[in-house]
């Protein structure tokens, strides 16, 4: 139940930690951009370099990194594996049928490995040292354009920030009834399909009755104290952009000038 | 078959081997004996509900071991054994009304019965048994326990642990939020239950007046450590010790300590309300 990454933030107050989430949300899709400029050794090097300095100056142990990759590795390893196996071209150094291993092939898979961790260190990057309500705030900051297409965009943006708030919350509420529908002789995970299907419906029917109570006193006691949508809405937790979130911005355009040197080195 | 209840020195850590490890249980030893009312202090964070659900196997102590009804449980002990255990030892949750879910009443009662092996008809029976032992009308038994209010589905929930018929019956908070007359209500049918169907009971309470009126045992948690295991009289004897530990008295000792100080000496230090007006009558203080 707790192995979930999403949404696990440590709290901290390194550098990484202190960026403006907008900033931070807007790299993180940008670096997922920019990684497939990378095309040999010196490139992703360079883009290995830039996660390993986002590590250290988050000051959070690797270890969490690696936790964050694997739940995920063997999606990495089947799609490295296609990779070795597929890509034609280059010195053959075995065969068998369709298989080919070459050394083109192996040097893809290991790029596409790199790929894919890198990819995983960054949004776990961004996940550990952002609050959930920090991101949800810039994302309704960078969507806010929208609204003149004529996008609700304060409404999705606090149905993001209830949803998210509420995941831990009701993830201990699962586990409560759980407790308590063991406690009075369910069995969870034994059985045939039919009765473990039957053992969902003791957890899932508490769980909505406690969902929907949680949503109308929360309904109430905004209600009680006055809100009445975005209109002219003051923020409690206030963006604000600084000396680091514009270094931010410049070291990856100096990465991407990078990348795009190197790629045709 | 004797029932008691045995830990030796349980350690038990939260999401072990992650960096976010919390060590909420220090080494605990601890015997709870067959037909005995055992009360379980501390503040909040203090591990009593992780001791708790240690009872009946919900969590299995990372260091060390228990035994429960002659079972032991240790770290590589089986999910499969434990539920047999678990129909011996009730346990209500706090605020036990959000397990309901069934159709009715008296379905939802005879859940746990049906659960443990009994016939329809059979857990049937004991679910209105239980249902007029908590004070369930019987027009309620045919309703949806989300029509109710409360204090009744509360109730009910209470009802749906009698029915297994358990022989240790563990309580966590069980009248948190009840108003003072379900309160009495509740804890004078969990005294009955001890007293003729000789049921053990642990309760989790931050009420010192239940403690000193219903418990022969009491154990003290701080920090996840035990800091005392005694009875009620001895530990609220040691008022320099309960003030330490920022724990407070029971009402009737509380005003004997303040009658002391104005001069009046106890023999015995009076326990419960009851105690208290026996010790000013031997005094010949009469109330007015």
């Amino acid at each position: 139940m707790n192995k979930l990454l999403l949404g696990r933030y440590l709290n901290g107050n390194s550098l990484i930690h202190r960026m403006d989430p907008r900033s931070k949300l807007m790299m993180s899709f940008y670096f997922i951009c920019i990684i497939f400029l990378a095309n040999n050794y010196i490139t992703y090097a360079i883009l290995l370099l830039l996660a390993l300095c986002g590590i250290v100056l988050s000051k959070i142990k690797i270890s969490f990194f690696f936790k964050g990759i694997i739940p995920l590795i063997w999606l990495i390893l089947f799609t490295v594996a296609l990779q070795v196996f597929f890509t034609p071209g280059g010195h053959v150094i075995w065969s068998y049928g369709p298989l080919t291993l070459s050394k083109a092939g192996i040097v893809n898979g290991v790029y596409v490995f790199f790929r894919f961790v890198l990819i995983i260190v960054m949004s776990t990057l961004l996940t550990l040292t952002t609050a959930p309500l920090e991101i949800a705030d810039a994302v309704e900051a960078l969507i806010k354009p929208l609204r003149y297409l004529k996008v609700p965009v304060h409404e999705i943006a606090l149905m993001l920030s209830i949803a998210l708030r509420f995941v831990p919350t009701l993830m201990d509420e699962t586990v409560k009834i759980m407790n308590a529908q063991k406690s009075r002789g369910v069995n969870f995970g034994e059985g045939s399909i039919i009765s473990r299907i039957k053992a969902v419906i003791p957890i899932l029917i508490p769980l909505f009755v406690s969902a929907f109570n949680r949503a109308e006193d929360l309904a109430v006691a905004m209600e009680a104290r006055g809100y009445r949508g975005g209109d002219g809405r003051t923020k409690f937790r206030v963006m604000k952009w600084h000396l680091r979130d514009t270094g931010l911005i410049i070291t990856f355009i100096i990465i991407t000038i990078l990348l795009l040197i190197f790629r045709n080195y | 078959m004797a029932m008691s209840i045995k830990l030796n020195n349980i350690s038990y850590s939260y999401e072990s081997d992650t960096p976010l490890e919390y060590q909420a249980l220090h080494q605990i030893s601890l015997e709870i004996d067959d037909g005995s009312y055992t009360a379980i202090v501390g503040h909040t964070g203090s591990g009593k509900s992780t001791l708790l659900q240690h009872f009946n196997g919900l969590l299995k102590p990372s260091e060390g071991y228990l035994s429960v009804n002659g079972l032991k449980i240790d770290k590589d002990t089986k999910n499969r054994d434990l539920n047999a255990l678990r129909k011996d030892v009730g346990f209500i949750f706090q605020f036990p009304e959000s397990q309901l879910f069934e159709e009715t009443v008296i379905k939802d009662i005879a859940f746990a019965p049906k659960n443990f092996g009994m016939s329809d008809q059979q857990a049937n029976e004991v679910a209105k048994k239980a249902a007029k032992m908590v004070g369930l009308s019987e027009s309620l038994f045919e309703k949806s326990p989300f029509e109710l209010s409360g204090g009744q589905m509360r109730r009910v929930a209470i009802a749906g642990i009698i029915a297994m018929q358990p022989k240790i019956l563990i309580l966590d908070e069980p009248t948190a939020g009840l108003d003072p007359i379900g309160r009495k209500q509740i804890m004078d049918l969990f005294y009955k239950l001890h007293q003729e169907y000789k049921m053990t009971i642990i309760l989790v309470t931050h009420q010192m007046n239940d403690v000193a009126d219903y418990a022969d045992h009491v154990i003290v948690l701080e920090d996840g450590k035990k800091i005392a295991d005694t009875t009620p009289r001895e530990l609220f004897k040691n008022k320099q010790w309960i003030v330490k530990h920022h724990l407070s008295l029971p009402q009737a000792m509380e005003f004997a300590f303040e009658l002391q100080a104005k001069g009046i000496n106890f023999e015995k230090m009076p326990l419960t309300l009851s105690e208290l007006v026996d010790e000013l009558e031997k005094r010949g203080i009469q109330h007015e």
